[in-house]
């Protein structure tokens, strides 16, 4: 097997005057699960569609699964486009038999009944795909992109607009796959996820790459500039303190970013003398904290959702 | 193509096995046995309430004899002759006579009756009708009733008065009235085939009465064959693009075949539908016309041309509806965007009455020739008893293949962009760019 289950090199992607993409290189290693980010409209349906050539780069090159021409490799490719698309009239185990022929999957009528089973759909078997409700409609959907046991597998947004139960499910069986052997790319909104899920991170912001490595890596580049507080009484006695560059209410926690330079056993200090300090911690920025300071405040609401 | 069979399959499996197929299938049989039972229902239920008629008779001499043709039709016409019902309204004539000096007073008076229900209608005979002259009043028979233009009554008037004021006449001239039917003996024309000598036997054939039905229903048949054919297949794909753009079925879709896959699968699908439907119709036809004993006026001949220029069509008609369909982002906007493909096919069905009459007229001609118009029309003309210059259908067929291969080739690429469009719907002019860039 090949090193990269998928390798992009300098593809750009133009839908008249917009760039979608521009000039993007990756490299997913195969057995990985790799979390696309970035806030809406960044390119990371266009640049899932082009690994799946659904569409096309204007210029550079998509190798997936070692093919050059990757058509070829297509029917090792398992696919969860964002927006579902099933056969409303069709029966659940028969739209679900028609997807994995389509992928010249050997014996998928046993897959898409073990998955049922699995995802716990079995007595929806044999109803039509109209009476499920949008959970399982969604569950439905991942079993059509996985029962021809793909070797790379890639979900536009899996998890969005799951319940908890639903949610659990679903990512016990994306790390089952990667148990397996197969290479997992999701996209998501929610940087917890991608925290806990993700062997590597990419992100991308306005068809650019910002980031790209493993959370590890990603985080390194941002150093211990983040100082988490519990303190009694109101939040806002954090406000104006010397050093710090920003204050994130998280509720239980407040987050406060370090200007560069800053020492943080001042800033202690400082709260401390206006406020009793019941927790305190040094660290390094979240997922989340870092998806913001690239796309800007802006894109806060996005990645919560 | 293993996956373009997969996708047909699954779409002919989809429109078929609906109750919408059967409806389709059952309907066209059903509307036109409809009219036929509605018709015979009607037929059955006239009024059949007795008219009085109130006749003005100018003349004295005419009256008489409509009240004995009346009495005579009383007796025999109106009756079933075998179940003795009921089945026509007995006329009852009236004479009044003529009030000379207030007339429009009479005919008002008269009128009124008939408006009260007194009257059925009222029939006024003129003074010179036996020599009609320069007094227009005076010359004419005048029918008044309450809906005159519709009017059997007034249609079987016609024959009795004229006998009775032919005979007044050659009677007049001192004539003998068998001499006046021996000099003025209608002759019609008739039409006949043309004839032929077998090559076999050597004996000559043809020269029959020629039969309305097969010089009108055969390519009319034929005709409207080809248009539930075409109509069946284009139905089918409009249907199954808009759900798959509506559900966006169609991205997964691409993330397993080519979108040329996927348009072949659609429309081999699509024209798999059509082809059950039409090969039902096919089968009932010949069946009946067997049935009936006639089969001789199924034109075998034809059939070759309507399967070569049906394939074509389907695949012609086919692949505009998917570049259309593609294009368009909701099934509302594709109905608007249909309807002048709707008017663009079915212009043969308001021409065809003209091209069967003429087939080898400009009209019918040049538009056989036209490729989206050759499987209609040129089939009426080969279908029709007339023999069309033989190169022509061959002609039609070479523009067919070339035109069913250029659009094949624009859908393609439409539909490649606009399989996956959503949202706001594309303007003409980028479809064109769509079609032209790829």
């Amino acid at each position: 097997m090949d090193v990269n289950a998928v390798e992009i090199r300098n593809i750009t992607k133009r839908f008249g005057a917009v760039t979608a993409v521009d000039d993007l290189s990756l490299d997913v290693p195969a057995g990985s699960v790799y979390g696309f980010i970035g806030p809406n409209g960044s390119g990371k349906t266009t640049t899932l569609r082009m690994i799946m050539s659904i569409f096309y780069p204007d210029s550079g090159s998509i190798r997936v699964l070692g093919q050059e021409h990757h058509e070829a490799a297509m029917d090792r490719v398992g696919y969860l486009p964002e927006e579902r698309g099933l056969y409303r009239k069709m029966k659940v185990r028969d739209v679900l038999r028609f997807y994995g022929r389509l992928k010249n999957g050997d014996n998928v009528s046993g897959d898409v009944d073990r998955w049922l089973e699995r995802l716990d759909l079995a007595d929806w078997a044999d109803k039509r795909v109209e009476a499920l409700s949008k959970g399982m409609s969604q569950k439905v959907q991942f079993i059509a992109a996985i029962a021809h046991r793909p070797e790379l597998v890639i979900l536009d947004e899996p998890f969005t607009g799951l319940d908890p139960v639903n949610l659990d499910v679903l990512q016990e069986a994306v790390l089952e796959l990667r148990a397996a052997g197969s290479t997992v790319i999701f996209s998501t909104h929610d940087m917890s996820t991608a925290e806990a899920m993700c062997d590597f991170v990419f992100m991308i912001f306005q068809g650019q790459k910002v980031l790209d490595g493993t959370l590890a890596d990603v985080q390194d580049r941002y150093g211990t500039d983040t100082v988490r507080v519990r303190i009694e009484g109101d939040a806002t006695r954090l406000q104006g303190i010397p050093g710090v560059e920003r204050i994130t209410d998280r509720g239980q926690l407040q987050e406060l970013r370090l200007q560069s330079g800053a020492n943080s056993q001042e800033v202690l200090g400082a709260i401390m003398s206006s406020a009793r300090v019941t927790h305190f911690e040094l660290g390094r920025p979240s997922l989340h904290d870092i998806f913001v300071r690239i796309a800007g405040p802006e894109a806060e609401e996005a990645s919560d959702a | 193509m293993r996956k373009a069979l997969l996708v047909a399959v699954r779409d002919y499996n989809a429109a078929v096995r609906t109750k919408g197929f059967l409806i389709g299938l059952l309907f066209v049989p059903i509307m036109f046995g409809g009219v036929f039972i509605v018709m015979k229902f009607t037929e059955g239920r006239v009024d059949t309430t007795d008219r009085r008629i109130a006749v003005v008779d100018h003349t004295g001499v005419v009256a008489p004899a409509l009240i004995e043709a009346a009495e005579r039709r009383n007796e025999s016409e109106i009756h079933d002759q075998e179940t003795g019902k009921k089945v026509r309204p007995a006329y009852l004539m009236e004479i009044v006579g003529p009030r000379a000096t207030e007339m429009e007073a009479q005919r008002v008076e008269l009128s009124d009756k008939v408006r009260a229900g007194e009257l059925f209608a009222f029939l006024e005979i003129g003074r010179d009708v036996l020599a009609p002259g320069d007094d227009g009043d005076a010359s004419r028979i005048a029918y008044y009733s309450e809906n005159p233009a519709f009017d059997d009554t007034r249609h079987w008037l016609t024959s009795p008065i004229n006998d009775r004021i032919r005979s007044l006449r050659v009677a007049e001239a001192d004539v003998d009235i068998e001499t006046v039917e021996r000099l003025t003996r209608w002759m019609s024309v008739e039409g006949l085939g043309l004839l032929s000598v077998d090559e076999e036997t050597g004996e000559v054939r043809g020269g029959e009465q020629d039969n309305t039905a097969a010089v009108l229903l055969m390519p009319y048949a034929m005709m409207m064959l080809m248009f539930i054919l075409i109509m069946a297949a284009v139905g089918t794909l409009v249907t199954a693009i808009m759900e798959e753009k509506g559900q966006r079925i169609a991205e997964v879709l691409l993330g397993s075949v080519r979108p040329t896959q996927l348009m072949t699968g659609k429309l081999l699908g699509a024209i798999g539908v059509s082809l059950t439907m039409v090969s039902i119709y096919m089968l009932a036809g010949v069946f009946v016309a067997r049935q009936v004993e006639a089969s001789n006026l199924v034109p075998y001949g034809a059939l070759p041309w309507f399967a070569v220029y049906g394939l074509g069509a389907l695949f012609m008609f086919g692949a505009i509806a998917l570049a259309l369909g593609s294009a368009c982002t909701d099934p509302k906007e594709s109905q608007s965007l249909m309807m002048p493909m709707w008017f663009l096919i079915a212009l043969p069905m308001f021409v065809w009455v003209p091209v069967v009459k003429e087939p080898v007229g400009g009209l019918a001609t040049w538009l056989s020739l036209i490729p989206i118009y050759t499987p209609m029309i040129m089939l009426i003309r080969i279908a029709s008893p007339v023999t069309i210059p033989a190169w022509q259908p061959w002609a039609g067929l070479v523009g067919v293949v070339l035109f069913t291969a250029l659009s094949v080739w624009t859908a393609g690429r439409i539909f490649r962009v606009g399989i996956l469009m959503q949202g706001k719907p594309p303007r003409i002019t980028e479809i064109l760019r769509w079609a032209l860039r790829g």
